[in-house]
């Protein structure tokens, strides 16, 4: 026996209890010796989960095993009993959903020691409290003796899933699994805990199998992989390999279908800008902060500055993208420039009208105009409601109109968006996810807008149905002649669709450009710290070593002064933590707000 | 999500198959025996309180002192035909007055349940939807509304002035109501929060709109499902009010006042304390099976929406 | 911190609550049909000795009038003087007249905390009672979604439920002590007279216990912080025990404080079956004799009493989960 075998997996097969039923892991064996790194790659529904759960004998009650074995130091650990091997203590498990992952009514801290004390018996209490609170450290956990005492309401994804990495590792075991760990988390805090991963699993000698939706993320940790398609594993080798030379036709479609974000021409040109052009929408200096009743007092308030001065155009005719990860505003944003809230300072324009000077009946007049198109196809219509009812609904707003012309006008929209018109009185219940999109934008084409705000529509949708719905906004955009903002977190959708792009942080807009100049040449510190940690299988413009991130976004109620991007830059330099940068136009149709492109700073800083 | 989800794909339906929530919780209501059971004897009783005392020519409140004491059927040595469940110390027929006694039972458990609920879930939602003040103001209603024990209130106002059905639901509605007009005031506050009424607004329309075309249709199904349960409970209120002497007055019966009377002749003739008493108890876990059906299928079926 | 300025905030509240009911209780009681002066001078007595009579005690002032001079009184802690009870204990029945106006009246201050201990008594003993019954039902219930514990929790909470207090309460009179002695009924000589009616008391709050119990456990465990607990290494007893039975005690404690209303039903009505020398007994009595100062001082402890329940039940739901907001 190999001493440094650690795990031996020889033809398990899951299946679900029915009698009958086709199985969904199908013979899968593999060995794992310690300080292996594996990675299984998997799409969502392949079975990784089920995977990642048989391996530690944690299926739920409607699967079972029906054949093999899984070896842990050569005892097998399906066994009804077993004693030598201990889930939670020799086999670890990370989850893909570390927010409720634990108890909600008890801080982190007490859980980890207690899930620790529980399998550990022989250390005492306080030996596994210490414990704990040095690995929260090790993981750059900010304060973590404050932090141990915190429920988990207070902990962000990122760091949640941190602490969900000292619950794994705290017992010393053996073997670790991680499941999907970074499939919540924004790119650049995903960027870190892959980061982080490796670096543990290197340093406590842990085998570690590594599953993925994400084959570009399988490949930063660059070992065996593994591609699991219909419950097999159709090919096992080392990535660089798999990359260069794939066997089968699965992976070379999986690979084939990893977007393309640097290694391709494509992408829509720059709008040709005419002469004196006017300005679709104008966002001018726009604020708007939430007041929160601080927790713990009664009459003292946090004011969350979500949106800090705000100032863009749009112009007719093109598609500009708005990005940024979670807790930068955009979602307030997007609700400003549809004008589901009013800022509190500053003034957004449509046509040159200022939508704040408008009555409520000539706002619903001009709502005509610009319309939102939301994320979750599954709840942004109306429950009940079929689907002529839903795309009538804009026009009975409105008015009424007579029966024969309404239900012309209705099918008329479906026939634009790709609808057949029998589908007018049936209810949604049994259309897919593009489906629904396209009631959503036959409601809002009925009116005839001009603009169209997209809050992430084509984030919760699979790469086919998004192409065919990208295929549909470039018909409608050239037949009616409308503009698109796009606002999302999908830097490789972005860079597909959008001419021109702006850089959300905090808040505040920090790059604009167009998206050549914004992928190809990026200026600002955060923009090359986002394309960086993209995850794709190209090769990097630059270092992602140099580009990445440490800790979190200050918290919106406490904004420090001067840039708010200083407590994470790299480049910062002392001016930065004194005066925030404006956003200047560095070239025509280019903005950047960062000190270090002031020439002589920069030279002072270099 | 839970644990059986993860290998559960996407359910598709076929077209043709399309059921609304509310008719999928009173089939899942309708497969459980224990609805059933619930359903067919709450038939049962409506149909025979309503159809009996109509076609027979017994008199509920006409003394009768020769036949007082009379045991139910097979029980004892003097019973008779006409008097299947006996008779009380006035030689009353108990089974006439047992179902007079549920007639004015249901009467007042379903109109107070009806009232409470239209009053109730239309301050709550108007409460929950418009927020603020609105909010504010009526939730305070209802917290002193709470603060006044309903049996309180009950002996306030009818233990000083003669009390009829009237006022006994007034009573018993102006007790019931807070509850309802929270439960609807929540659940506005959480549908106000969703998706599609942002969908709405963006198009442009209003509060009202949103709130009784949209909104009011998918908050109050669920609870009306449960306010089921609630006329068990109205009727267990009525049966006490009319212990206490604050209910339906003699000679007209009603279950409580039966059972008050009943008390001194308890040893003697026991049946009449407890026949009264099974009424009521069947009628109540009739409708106690059919609403804790109803509450399980709209649990179940938004559980898994 | 937090806690003091919760308590601050809901003290303040509770008084406020409590005048207000004070304030409804007083009005409704002057404005409803029904003199109570009659009833104390006789259906007998010429009009204008109750006119006398009815001046002499105040009855004819207006209304704010009449409750200033209560509250005068009360924030004294002088809760007024019965109307029917004179303070030897005896109460005056049709014909015999008691002039009300001469201060020998039973203070209704010593009238309630005379029996006061004896209402928490019967509350207290009814409360251990259910929670002994409900929760190993309840859990059982909870923790086997589709086995036969859960049907026996759902049969068990519906039978409960449908049976009439006050009947249960004849039933069992007549069986467990008339015919079989086994327990005392009418009165109190002793503590076991409260065994009987805590038992009725009991079955009344049972069953709203079971059915949340088995609700939101069931839901808990369904969560998925239970589900990996178990990949984390807890043992299931520690997963059910110190996690998920904490989780399901939330709503169980909120609902709790709802229920209180219709418990202080519950017990007015036993008390009045059992002959029980509580709160309720007095109240029913009152209520019939038109008692007023004792109805009014029996409505605010009964609200302040409410008012204090609840405070305690949020703060418990807190301590349990930081996450409800105080």
């Amino acid at each position: 026996m190999d001493l440094s075998l650690i795990l031996e997996v020889s033809d398990l097969t899951v299946g679900p209890v029915t009698p009958g039923s086709a199985p969904i892991l199908d013979h899968i064996s593999f060995r794992l010796n310690t300080s292996d790194i594996f990675g299984i790659y998997g799409e969502s529904g392949a079975g990784k989960t089920v995977l990642s759960r048989a391996l530690a004998n944690w299926l739920p009650e409607s699967l079972e095993y029906r054949a093999g074995q899984v070896a842990f130091a050569g005892h097998d650990i399906l066994k009804p009993g077993i004693r030598e091997v201990r889930i939670g203590r020799d086999i670890a498990y990370i989850g893909s959903k570390p927010q409720s992952s634990l108890d909600p009514t008890m801080p982190v801290g007490s859980q980890i020691a207690e899930k620790l004390h529980s399998v550990r018996p022989e250390w005492g209490q306080r030996e596994c409290r210490e414990r704990v609170m040095q690995l929260l450290s090790e993981v750059r956990i900010p304060s973590p003796k404050e932090r141990y005492w915190d429920y988990p309401a207070k902990f962000s994804g990122g760091m949640m899933q941190r602490a969900m990495i000292v619950d794994a590792i705290c017992a010393e075991p053996a073997v670790l699994i991680a499941d999907n760990v970074t499939q919540p988390l924004d790119v650049t805090i995903a960027a870190q805990i892959v980061a982080l991963l490796h670096d543990l699993c290197l340093r406590h000698q842990m085998a570690t199998i590594y599953l993925s939706s994400s084959l570009p993320t399988l490949g930063q940790f660059g070992d065996r992989t593994a591609i699991l398609h219909q419950g097999r594993f159709v090919e096992q080798q080392a990535f660089a390999e798999l990359l260069a030379a794939p066997k089968t036709d699965y992976t070379r479609k999986v690979i084939a279908s990893v977007p393309r974000m640097w290694s391709t021409s494509e992408g829509p040109l720059a709008r040709r800008q005419a002469r004196g052009e006017v300005p679709l929408m104008q966002v001018q200096n726009v604020h708007r902060t939430y007041r929160a009743r601080k927790r713990g007092t009664f009459n003292s308030y946090s004011n969350v500055q979500a949106v800090r001065g705000v100032t863009l155009d749009i112009m007719p005719r093109e598609n500009f993208g708005i990005v940024g990860e979670s807790g930068c505003g955009k979602s307030t944003l997007t609700r400003l420039l549809a004008w589901l809230e009013v800022p509190d300072q500053g003034s957004i324009l449509l046509n040159g009208t200022s939508l704040g000077s408008l009555s409520g009946r000539e706002l619903i007049r001009k709502r005509n105009e610009f319309q939102l198109l939301l994320q979750d196809p599954y709840n942004a219509l109306p429950p009940r409601t079929t689907v002529g009812r839903m795309i009538e609904e804009s026009l009975l707003i409105r008015g009424s109109i007579p029966r024969a012309e309404l239900r012309r006008r209705v099918i008329a929209a479906m026939a634009e968006v790709g609808l057949a018109a029998e589908l007018y009185d049936q209810l949604p219940n049994a259309l897919s996810t593009g489906e629904r999109q396209r009631i959503s934008i036959a409601r809002a084409l009925i009116l005839d807008p001009k603009l169209l705000i997209l809050d992430e529509t084509l984030t919760a949708l699979d790469q086919r149905e998004q192409a065919r719905l990208i295929d549909l906004f470039s018909k409608l955009q050239e037949k009616n002649d409308l503009t698109y903002v796009f606002i999302s977190h999908d830097l490789a959708m972005v860079r597909k669709v959008c001419t021109r792009i702006a850089v959300m942080y905090l808040g505040e807009m920090v790059e604009i450009a167009d998206n050549r100049e914004l992928f190809f040449d990026p200026q600002h510190p955060y923009t090359k710290a986002l394309l960086s940690a993209a995850p794709t299988l190209e090769d990097k413009l630059f270092d992602p070593g140099d580009f990445l991130l440490e800790g979190e976004p200050p918290s919106p109620i406490d904004i420090p002064a001067g840039c708010s991007f200083a407590s994470r830059c790299p480049k910062a330099f002392g001016r930065c933590r004194v005066e925030t940068p404006n956003l200047i136009e560095r070239s025509p149709g280019r903005l950047v707000a960062c000190h270090l492109l002031d020439s002589s700073d920069a030279k002072a800083a270099a | 999500m839970t644990a059986t989800t993860m290998i559960a794909p996407e359910p598709e339906q076929a077209l043709t198959r399309i059921q609304s929530v509310n008719r999928r919780i009173l089939l899942g209501a309708w497969r459980m025996p224990s609805f059933r059971i619930g359903f067919f004897i709450f038939a049962a009783l409506l149909l025979v309180s309503a159809i009996y005392p109509e076609v027979s020519s017994i008199s509920a409140t006409k003394m009768i002192v020769k036949d007082k004491f009379l045991p139910p059927l097979f029980l004892g040595d003097k019973w008779a035909w006409e008097h299947p469940l006996g008779t009380d110390q006035l030689g009353r027929d108990m089974l006439m007055r047992s179902l007079i006694g549920l007639r004015y039972s249901l009467l007042v458990g379903i109109v107070t349940v009806v009232l409470i609920f239209i009053i109730g879930c239309g301050l709550g939602l108007f409460a929950g939807f418009k927020g603020k003040w609105w909010d504010t103001v009526i939730m305070r209603i209802t917290d002193a509304q709470l603060s006044i024990p309903m049996i309180i209130l009950a002996i306030t106002i009818l233990g000083v002035s003669r009390p009829s059905v009237e006022s006994i639901i007034v009573v018993l509605a102006l007790s019931g109501w807070p509850l309802y007009a929270r439960v609807a005031r929540s659940a506005a506050v959480a549908e106000r929060g969703k998706e599609y009424v942002r969908g709405l607004r963006v198009l442009g329309a209003g509060d009202w709109r949103i709130l009784l075309l949209f909104a009011a249709p998918n908050i109050l199904p669920p609870i009306a499902f449960v306010a089921v349960l609630d006329v068990a409970r109205m009727m267990i209120f009525e049966a006490i009010l009319g212990f206490l002497g604050l209910g339906i007055q003699p000679p007209t019966p009603s279950f409580g006042s039966m059972i008050a009377d009943s008390r001194k002749y308890l040893i003697n003739a026991w049946w009449i304390a407890t026949i009264p008493g099974i009424f009521l108890a069947v009628a109540l876990t009739s409708i106690n099976l059919m609403g804790s059906a109803l509450e399980k299928a709209r649990n179940r079926i938004y559980g898994g929406l | 911190m937090l806690i003091l300025e919760f308590l601050v905030k809901r003290i303040a509240q509770g008084l406020l609550i409590v005048f207000i009911t004070s304030l409804l209780i007083f009005t409704l009681l002057r404005v409803v049909p029904g003199d109570p002066v009659r009833l104390i001078v006789g259906g007998m007595a010429p009009p204008d000795v109750v006119e006398k009579v009815a001046t002499k005690m105040g009855l004819r002032d207006p209304i704010i009038v009449q409750y200033g001079r209560y509250m005068r009184g009360l924030l004294h802690g002088d809760l007024g003087q019965s109307y029917l009870r004179p303070r030897s204990g005896m109460i005056a029945t049709g014909g015999q007249y008691i002039d009300p106006t001469k201060s020998d009246m039973a203070p209704v201050i010593d009238q309630i905390l005379e029996r006061l201990p004896f209402t928490l008594q019967l509350g207290g003993m009814a409360l251990l009672f259910a929670l002994l019954i409900s929760f190993p039902i309840g859990i059982a219930g909870g923790l086997h979604q589709h086995g036969w514990q859960n049907a026996l929790a759902f049969g068990v909470q519906s039978l409960f439920v449908s049976i009439p207090n006050f009947w249960l309460a004849i039933v069992l009179i007549l069986f467990l002590s008339v015919k079989l002695k086994l327990l005392p009924a009418l009165g109190y000589q002793g503590f076991s007279y409260v065994l009987l009616p805590a038992i009725v008391l009991s079955v009344e709050i049972a069953p709203f216990i079971i059915r949340t119990l088995t609700t939101s456990l069931g839901e808990v465990m369904q969560s998925t912080f239970i589900d990996e607990a178990r990949v984390r290494g807890l043992s299931r007893r520690r997963i059910v025990y110190s996690h998920a039975l904490r989780n399901a005690a939330v709503p169980l404690v909120n609902l709790l404080g709802i229920q209180l209303s219709t418990l202080i039903g519950g017990v007015l009505v036993i008390e009045y079956i059992f002959d029980y020398p509580g709160l309720g007994n007095l109240t029913v009595v009152s209520v019939v004799g038109r008692d007023f100062p004792v109805i009014q001082g029996i409505a605010i402890t009964t609200s302040a009493v409410f008012v204090f329940i609840n405070i305690i039940v949020d703060l418990v739901a807190y301590m349990i989960d930081p996450r409800v907001e105080l």
